[in-house]
């Protein structure tokens, strides 16, 4: 809880302030989680693409065991999102997991992460199945990372936002109020004639 | 995008729009040109080290920054857009406004590298948007009719008097400068702020009466003149009431002292509102009361040693930070006009002399301010601008002066300076 402030009481008893009662949460992780992927399905990178891609690149007799892998790696992605979603989801769980796992070697903290932050809690298993299925794949063909940066060079239609964001060039200070109390509490001061009273 | 050098508000722009696909001209700010982006409300970090707790933590604030990076990385038409129908971006902002964690907060944030990179990515990522939020004008292309800017902010609630407070709390010490222009800008596109500052301060002043209040040191609507009512002394006070309480109390006191003086530190053209309302009086007779209860309270009632400790640093960088307010709202009110031969300098001198006789009957008070902001330079300088000072009378504010001192059984830290007519003497 926050502690007692002068702006909360502003806000409470003044009439310079919008009512309204923030706490009431609208939107929520679990909301903000699917939104996530309704946007990531959209925009950059599709299944269909990275199909295409192995099929593409690959010699036919290649083409089969890549097919079982990219399956492979659906059907864990499946596990990841839950069962009970359509197709579309799912192979759009698929790419995120393809892209995430990319040129990975284990399934470390930063791809615990991205995988929760994308899907919240999330099977263990089914990630190191996906992480094995994507490093296969990327052995086969030596292209896929350029591949997928190019795909998703425009996503979210920004092109390299942090080079044209506002306030890139503006120095931040991140230096914040300290106490400032130079007064020792008197209850620490041992008088001088006190300390000679003393039995030593 | 919208064409250029005609002002945003001006602006029209044609797109595909509309389950049927048909192209729509519309002006550039509309709320059909949102985007559907539900920003989270910030929540602070856990205050335990539970890893489900920073783990929840962690990915809200992710999104969050991914947001307010998006944000900042959109053209200037489609930023505005955003900012002015998104209500949810509106409610992300105002949520961390509200529960940031300030530095001087008791409850110390989490020690996790992770959670104090998010907290540090967040808290710049809200100054920009802010920042970009109180900018008329980006560039030659990118601008708004600073009246239209000002109708905008205000009647959006962009930014009112508590989020300016907020503002300059959390981002003042690093960035006065920069917060200054902000809401400089902001004041001179938009006057009404001024006026809903003046709605403010009675609050601000209730605010001190409250603690009071809860010190037992006034009842409810009196004031210090007026009688205690029968029964009053069922009350609490700061030596009865439960050890929660008074640190609830003095963290108050402590967040109000620091915000009011980072506010009129980065904004002194407030300190006329503040002034006109009878503010410094009110502060130093609060302080006056306040501070001896409360060094007494904290002195003679059983603490956990280092709870006591900490109040007592809150309670010595309030005194601090009361006496510094004093004197922010004398140097913008009188001092400046004085320093810079203002047509009314004559009033401000009076103006100057009364409030520094008003100090004299708040002794602590007056000796803590001489310590910080010794009275004799300020009277040596009024001697300079005005000749014909009545010598009497500053001989007599010096005198009390010492007298204040010596009451409060302080010792200068530096020789006491001779009396105005002394000096005059001895010369």
């Amino acid at each position: 809880m926050s502690p007692p402030r002068l702006t909360g009481a502003l806000r409470s008893f003044s009439s310079v302030c919008k009512k309204e009662d923030i706490a009431e949460d609208e939107y929520n992780l679990k909301a903000k989680r699917l939104k996530r992927q309704e946007r990531f399905a959209k925009e950059g990178l599709t299944w269909q693409k990275i199909v295409q891609f192995f099929t593409q690149h690959l010699d036919k007799k290649d083409q089969q065991a890549a097919q079982q892998e990219l399956k492979g790696l659906l059907h864990s992605a499946k596990q990841i999102v839950g069962a009970d979603h359509g197709q579309d989801t799912i192979e759009s769980a698929g790419v995120f997991l393809f892209e995430t796992f990319l040129g990975r070697e284990r399934l470390g903290a930063e791809e615990t992460r991205a995988v929760r932050h994308m899907f919240g809690p999330f099977s263990a298993t089914a990630a190191e199945a996906c992480l094995a299925s994507v490093s296969r794949l990327v052995t086969s063909v030596g292209e896929a990372e350029a591949f997928v940066r190019t795909q998703n060079a425009g996503r979210y239609g920004l092109g390299d936002a942090s080079s044209t964001a506002f306030g890139r060039n503006i120095a931040f200070s991140h230096d914040g109020y300290i106490l400032d109390c130079h007064e020792p509490p008197p209850w620490l001061d041992v008088p001088d004639e006190d300390a000679g009273d003393l039995g030593f | 995008m919208a064409c250029a050098k005609v002002p945003l508000d001006e602006q029209h722009v044609t797109e595909i729009m509309g389950p049927m696909g048909r192209e729509q001209t519309i002006p550039a700010l509309h709320p059909d040109r949102k985007e559907e982006r539900c920003f989270l409300p910030y929540k602070p970090p856990p205050e335990d080290n539970s890893s489900a707790q920073i783990e929840e933590y962690l990915e809200q604030a992710q999104f969050i920054s991914e947001d307010l990076d998006w944000l900042l990385s959109l053209p200037h038409d489609k930023f505005w857009c955003q900012v002015v129908f998104d209500e949810s971006l509106q409610r992300c902002l105002d949520s961390y406004l509200r529960y940031a964690p300030r530095t001087l907060d008791t409850a110390q944030p989490v020690s996790s590298p992770a959670v104090a990179d998010m907290e540090r990515c967040v808290h710049r990522s809200v100054f920009m948007v802010f920042l970009r939020m109180a900018t008329h004008k980006e560039s030659k292309e990118n601008f708004i009719t600073p009246e239209v800017f000002g109708e905008i902010i205000y009647n959006n609630f962009l930014f009112d008097i508590p989020k300016m407070m907020d503002l300059c709390v959390l981002f003042g010490k690093g960035n006065a400068q920069l917060l200054h222009k902000m809401i400089e800008n902001i004041f001179t596109q938009q006057p009404c702020y001024y006026g809903d500052l003046n709605e403010t301060v009675p609050s601000i002043l209730q605010v001190l009466g409250t603690v009071l209040e809860r010190c037992g040191l006034q009842s409810e609507g009196a004031t210090a003149s007026e009688p205690l009512k029968l029964g009053s002394h069922d009350r609490p006070t700061s030596m009865t009431m439960p050890q929660k309480d008074l640190v609830d109390l003095i963290v108050y006191m402590c967040d109000t002292c620091t915000t009011l003086h980072a506010f009129l530190d980065i904004f002194p053209e407030a300190c006329e509102t503040f002034h006109s309302h009878g503010v410094l009086s009110r502060l130093t007779s609060f302080y006056e009361m306040v501070v001896p209860d409360l060094e007494k309270a904290l002195r003679k009632r059983n603490f956990d040693k280092s709870v006591q400790e900490d109040l007592w640093s809150r309670l010595c960088h309030s005194r601090k930070r009361m006496v510094e307010i004093a004197h922010l709202l004398l140097q913008h009110t009188c001092l400046q006009p004085i320093l810079e031969g203002a047509e009314n300098m004559q009033s401000s001198v009076e103006d100057l002399l009364q409030n520094f006789t008003n100090f004299i009957q708040e002794k602590r008070f007056l000796a803590d301010y001489d310590e910080q902001f010794p009275l004799a330079d300020d009277i040596s300088l009024l001697q300079q601008v005005s000749p014909h000072l009545d010598e009497t009378r500053t001989s007599y504010l010096l005198q009390a002066v010492e007298s204040a001192w010596d009451s409060v059984g302080k010792k200068r830290g530096r020789p006491p300076v001779p009396s105005a007519g002394a000096a005059a003497g001895a010369s």
